[in-house]
Formats: structure tokens, C-alpha cells, sequence
């Protein structure tokens, strides 16, 4: 697996089709400098709800599960989130701790930006903000749409137990 | 002088006072300029729509003054509230930006000083200041970490009163007012909008309110809510 480990944003085939990674050259070529890519193994947790952000987790393959968790410790998976898709933005821009969970459904590769040198970067490269500021937007429609299915989507009825 | 719903409205952005305390507005001063020829201050009474869920999105609102009700609604009428807007906040930002419909009702609970930015000139706007556009990006940030805490409020409470004590929690927890032993929270909200936010009926945050106040865990001052014995109010929110 280490050659994987080598993986570059520059050869990547599959960039094009992602929101994210499709990225001008010159952007690109930065990006590539910052990132480190490494491989997880199945249902391994990339971050922990709680955990103060480090940084940014952009799936290369694989699928991560996100999910939100009680004190008590019952679990509420938010979605499943597949190849392509940039994973602990929102903590890592807002500066806090993590309000989700995300682990992974696959062995994957991750490339893994630190939070410094996230922030410098999208000062940088405005085109790479703006692709941030649409991935953050289709987050927050889909936690939206589910807030409406849970807050209004049910009538009161006595919930199905949850497997944790 | 008269003014609008007697609001001390804010003509220009370049000479707010409360801008620097603010996420979005403190802006450097080229795109403070740039954003002050392109927004249209304007002023709402109380109970005003600024926009519908599932409207085609104009443009942004930044709220100036007063306080802004967002809410989803179900087809059968339904209403929950998502979150009160206070001043400094950004509305309508992500359906502008992405250009799906807006996502949530916007209803003014106060008069209400908003600024509006078509939405052609606010993409523009973001594409020449990347400033700008990073504080979007925060704010919006903000935005997620909220849906999230209300999907897990939501999707992993058992009973309304654990929704109702982690609401006052949460409400008691501004200003300051969470190291002290009883915190004080200015409740400027009828039952039936608690009950929205929380996703129950206004009979039941009645009722939830008169236990609490028979446990002696709250106490009502008018329209302050003293919060008498936080450990037990602490205990319904972890349902122990």
C-alpha cells in the first residue's frame, strides 16, 4: 500500500467528476503540496464527535458513515458519504469541535488537509473557497431535509428501537 | 426624526458602529465599499416574511437589528422551528448560493432592520472578494453545526421534557449567564413557539413548565426564566 500513499492529486483520474477536487492547475498543484494521503482500514473513525478539528478529510474512494451520537450514547446516522466528498469542513472552518462522527465503511484512501494549512490555502485560492462554500451549502440542505423528516416527518408514535 | 417601526435604521455599512463584532460584516474595506453599493437597507415590521421555503432564492438578508424566526413547515401546517436569528446573521445564504429553493421561512419577531443583496450581485460579489467568500464559508459552517445539533436533539430525544430542559440549557447558556449558580434566561418566546422549537405541542410545554416549576427547577419572573437547580434540569436533559 505505500505506493498508494504517493497517490497524487495531479494524476487522479476521477478528479474531473468531483465537486471538490476539480480544481484549476495551478490550485491544484497546491493543494497537492498540502494534503497527505493515506489508507484507512474498514471502520476506522476518521473523527469523533466531540474532538477538536485538525483538519479536513477528502475521501478518494470508499465510503464513510457520518453520524450524530446522545449522551447516552445512542447513535443517529446522518448519511453515508461516498468518494469525492471533503468530510470535517465545517468544524475545521468554524474553528470548534467536531458535531459529527465519521467512519468508514470501506478500506480508503483519505487525503488529509491540517487546518492551518486549510485556512491559508482558501485565503489564497479564492476558486477553491467558493468550491467550499458550495459543498457547504449542499451539507446544510441535507441536514435541513433532515431536520424536516425528523422534526415533522413522524406523528407520535413509539420509535423503533435502535441497534447500536 | 420619524423612523420606520421606530428603528434607528443603519443607513451605511461603512459607518456601523456594531459591524467589527460581527462575523460576516467586518469586512476589509474594499469589499465593505464594494458590498455597500450593492445592498439595499430596508425595514420590517414584526411578523414580516423575508422569504418562503421552497421560494426561489433572490438574494441574501443580512439581519441588522431585531430578531428573525426560521422554521420548516410540513404540508399538513406543521411548524418547527429551527433557530432564532440574531443580528450579525446571514439568511437565505446557502439556496442563494447553490440556487436550490430556500430551504426555511424566515419570519421577523421583532421590527427588524435587514439587508437584502440580490442574488446575481452577491455571487458576483464573492467571486472578486475572497474575503468575503471565506466568511461565507464560516458562516455557513455555523448554519451546519446548528442543523446538526437539531438532528441530534431531534433524532435521539426520548421525551419532550429532555427536549424542553436541554432548550433552556442551551438558551441560559448566552450571555454569560451559564457559570452562574441560577442563571437567568430572557424568555421573549410564547409556549406555542417553544413547542415549535422543540417539535412538540404547546399543551405539553404548558404543562412541562408547570412541573418544573413545581419541582422547583425553574422559577418566571415576568418574562425572565430563572433557572433555580440547573444539576436537576441537567439530569432531565441526559434523561437520567
Amino acid at each position: 500500500m505505500e505506493s498508494a500513499s504517493e497517490r497524487s492529486c495531479l494524476a487522479c483520474a476521477e478528479r474531473p467528476e468531483r465537486l471538490f477536487c476539480d480544481l484549476s492547475p495551478e490550485t491544484l498543484h497546491d493543494f497537492d503540496a498540502l494534503k497527505s494521503v493515506t489508507t484507512w482500514a474498514r471502520g476506522s473513525t476518521l473523527f469523533r464527535e466531540g474532538q477538536p478539528a485538525r483538519g479536513i478529510f477528502v475521501l478518494c474512494d470508499g465510503r464513510a458513515k457520518l453520524s450524530v451520537c446522545s449522551e447516552s450514547g445512542k447513535n443517529l446516522t446522518l448519511r453515508i458519504a461516498g468518494p469525492g466528498e471533503v468530510l470535517g469542513l465545517s468544524a475545521a472552518l468554524a474553528g470548534g469541535s467536531h458535531e459529527i462522527t465519521a467512519e468508514l465503511l470501506d478500506n480508503a484512501q483519505v487525503a488529509t488537509v491540517k487546518r492551518k494549512d486549510l485556512l491559508r490555502f482558501l485565503h489564497e485560492h479564492r476558486e477553491a473557497c467558493l468550491q467550499v462554500v458550495n459543498l457547504l451549502s449542499q451539507d446544510l440542505h441535507i441536514a435541513y431535509d433532515r431536520v424536516r423528516s425528523l422534526g415533522l416527518g413522524r406523528s407520535r408514535r413509539v420509535r423503533a428501537p435502535r441497534v447500536h | 426624526m420619524l423612523s420606520p417601526y421606530g428603528l434607528d435604521i443603519i443607513e451605511s455599512c461603512l459607518t456601523c458602529k456594531t459591524r467589527t463584532e460581527r462575523l460576516f460584516c467586518d469586512l476589509p474595506a474594499a469589499a465593505l465599499q464594494t458590498f455597500e453599493s450593492i445592498k439595499y437597507a430596508t425595514a420590517y415590521p414584526k411578523g414580516a416574511v423575508l422569504f418562503v421555503e421552497g421560494q426561489a432564492p433572490r438574494g441574501i438578508f443580512v439581519l441588522c437589528k431585531g430578531r428573525v424566526k426560521l422554521s420548516i413547515c410540513a404540508t399538513d401546517g406543521k411548524t418547527l422551528i429551527v433557530k432564532i436569528a440574531d443580528p450579525g446573521e446571514v439568511l437565505g445564504l446557502s439556496a442563494t448560493v447553490s440556487g436550490k429553493p430556500y430551504e426555511l421561512t424566515a419570519e421577523t419577531l421583532d421590527p427588524c432592520q435587514v439587508n437584502f443583496v440580490k442574488r446575481e450581485d452577491f455571487l458576483r460579489f464573492l467571486k472578486e472578494h475572497s474575503d468575503a467568500c471565506f466568511k461565507v464559508a464560516e458562516q455557513l459552517s455555523e448554519k451546519y453545526n446548528t442543523a446538526c445539533h437539531e438532528v441530534r436533539s431531534l433524532g435521539l430525544s426520548h421525551s419532550a421534557g429532555e427536549k424542553l430542559a436541554k432548550l433552556l440549557i442551551e438558551l441560559s447558556s448566552k450571555n454569560g449567564e451559564a457559570a452562574k449558580q441560577e442563571p437567568r434566561v430572557k424568555l421573549a418566546l410564547t409556549h406555542e413557539e417553544i413547542a415549535q422549537m422543540i417539535g412538540t405541542s404547546r399543551e405539553t410545554v404548558t404543562r412541562l413548565f408547570a412541573d418544573f416549576k413545581k419541582r422547583q427547577i425553574v422559577q418566571t419572573k415576568g418574562s425572565t426564566l430563572v433557572i433555580r437547580n440547573k444539576t436537576a434540569l441537567r439530569m432531565i436533559a441526559t434523561n437520567n
